[in-house]
């Protein structure tokens, strides 16, 4: 066991403090604007916690360790176009300043505006789709990395992070977004505190010069050029900026956050300052992956990288970084890490099953009573609906989550994951906020075209990632442009009442 | 290659000192905007409006 006695009091004390701040939340829950978007009363400083700590989890941290693991520096490409992509939209409001003046709630909500209540519909489908199968992976790979680090037993994973995301959901389903941003902004305290303790620690013991010359001995330039990289390239650059600016914009739990703030100009700062942290949370996690190639990467080549060899096991590429950790931290810092980690994941989940069972009973379940015929629900009775939807989306993880294991890399089959709705989502949007001609033809066709697009090429033709995000993008704008030209006039813009 | 390097490396100074620093403002100021929101909410009460 590598836990000593103040690192689990320590875990401890984090996990009763979160839960309790949580349930909190549910004394502000008036109505459904209170339970999905804070009431639209989040000002910049709290705004920035919530959203870094909504896209900071132990899953951000694993995969970006991975990356830089078997890529090098050349991973630090992705971090970099993630934060100057959230720098751009946050400095010039893209997308995000006229959501928030839409005063929405989900992003499909968007389409029921712009387009039709049928595309709302198809939108909210391909979106808990998509979301819920990119969380699916969340929880064992967490879990992993729980169990390397403080040495618990693996037979006992299920069991830990079946107790975790039961503590999640507890505060999640009763206090809502108020509960989300107000363990959030305990979690983001920690969660970075352990990312600088831990940077320190990774360059400390692996030493700069190690790292480099690791890095070039293993992969001679592709470790430090993104262009040369097989793995990247410049269709892997060029599709990582069209999918963050998809992602910062459309992603339901992003854009919650937008819809969460006083103003579109405080959603504006929030994401220009959030976007600087971004680039931390890509590149420090990868300065760990290559921490630990330098200190436990000696094992047999697997695609031109040594796998990890720890006290004799060899053991897979993310799982070097935790490893790493459970060697060279010390009792007392190591409870802060986890702590740290813990936080980052009960943020990550929490919000994420906010996110996407609010579009399950905003956007599927509410408009399919409507074209029933049936009469509109009191805010209250949407309050219910939304925590029946949010107890069934943490049900599924809690199965599909624990037993499925991703192809390759995780961070791609998350993007390819996110891409099923987010290729059609981005390209209708920006359509419909920027191009008089979309039209709702256009939109069920771009909807359709890009999540086949990346459905069929990378599940059953098995392209590389690059080509599928490209053929995705690129069909869901040709579908939105064909449709929108053959198809009736468009109709305008609803704005909110 | 040094180029390169010497690229990633000023990215990381800068992306980890602009972590760390933005993480102690929101630190301080997050607090308060935290208290913000609860003071204007209780105002509001719990009014059945949207």
């Amino acid at each position: 066991m590598h836990f000593a006695a103040i690192d689990w009091f320590i875990v401890v004390a984090y996990l009763a403090l979160s839960v309790a701040a949580g349930l909190l939340g549910k004394k502000y829950i008036g109505n459904v604007s209170h339970y999905l978007v804070a009431g639209r009363e989040l000002g910049t400083y709290a705004g920035i916690a919530t959203l870094a700590a909504t896209e900071i989890g132990t899953i951000t941290f694993m995969y970006n360790g991975e990356l830089g693991y078997r890529y090098g520096f050349a991973a630090f490409a992705a971090a970099l176009i993630s934060g100057l992509v959230m720098i751009v939209v946050g400095r010039t409001g893209l997308v995000i300043g006229r959501f928030r003046a839409l005063r929405l709630m989900t992003v499909p909500e968007y389409f029921e505006r712009k387009y039709s209540r049928g595309l709302r519909l198809l939108a909210g489908i391909l979106v808990a789709i998509g979301g819920i199968l990119n969380m699916g992976v969340f929880l064992k790979i967490e879990g992993e990395f729980l169990t390397i680090v403080s040495g618990i037993d693996s037979r006992y994973l299920v069991a830990v992070m079946t107790a975790i995301l039961l503590l999640e959901l507890v505060y999640t389903v009763v206090g809502g977004m108020m509960a989300v941003v107000i363990t959030d902004f305990i979690q983001y305290v920690l969660l970075s505190v352990a990312t600088i303790l831990v940077s320190i620690y990774a360059v400390h013991h692996a030493g700069w010069d190690n790292i480099v010359a690791k890095v070039s001995s293993t992969m001679g330039s592709a470790g430090f050029d993104p262009v040369e990289n097989p793995k990247f390239g410049i269709t892997f650059l060029i599709w990582q900026v069209l999918l963050w600016f998809s992602i910062h914009t459309c992603w339901q739990t992003t854009a919650m956050r937008v819809f969460s703030t006083r103003s579109p100009e405080i959603s504006k700062r929030v994401m220009t300052w959030t976007g600087f942290i971004y680039l931390g949370r890509g590149m420090l996690p990868m300065l760990w992956g290559a921490a630990a190639l330098t200190l436990f990467g000696t094992g047999a080549l697997d695609n031109g990288v040594p796998l990890p060899v720890v006290d004799g096991q060899t053991l897979a590429p993310i799982d070097a970084m935790p490893a790493m950790l459970a060697s060279i931290l010390g009792p007392g810092i190591k409870g802060i890490v986890v702590a740290g980690m813990l936080a980052a994941t009960m943020s990550v989940n929490s919000s994420y099953l906010l996110g996407w069972s609010a579009v399950i009973s905003q956007d599927i379940i509410l408009p399919i009573r409507e074209q029933m015929g049936k009469p509109a629900l009191s805010s209250r009775s949407q309050i219910f609906v939304n925590r029946l939807a949010n107890l069934f989306v943490g049900l599924f993880l809690m199965f599909w989550g624990l037993y499925y294991t991703p192809p390759g890399a995780v961070y791609l089959y998350l993007n390819i994951t996110g891409t099923i709705y987010l290729a059609g989502t981005f390209i209708c949007v920006i359509g419909g906020l920027y191009w008089k001609r979309a039209n709702t033809t256009g939109g069920y066709l771009a909807m359709l075209m890009g999540a086949a697009g990346a459905i069929i090429p990378f599940f059953f033709l098995h392209w590389s990632e690059n080509i599928t995000g490209f053929c995705a993008f690129g069909l869901a704008a040709l579908g939105l442009v064909f449709g929108s030209l053959m198809g009736q006039r468009a109709p305008t813009l609803k704005e909110a009442e | 290659m040094n180029h390169w390097l010497i690229f990633w490396t000023v990215s990381l100074v800068i992306a980890g000192v602009s972590f760390a620093v933005i993480t102690g403002i929101v630190m301080v100021k997050g607090y308060k905007d935290l208290r913000l929101m609860f003071s204007r909410l209780a105002e509001q009460g719990t009014h059945d409006h949207e």
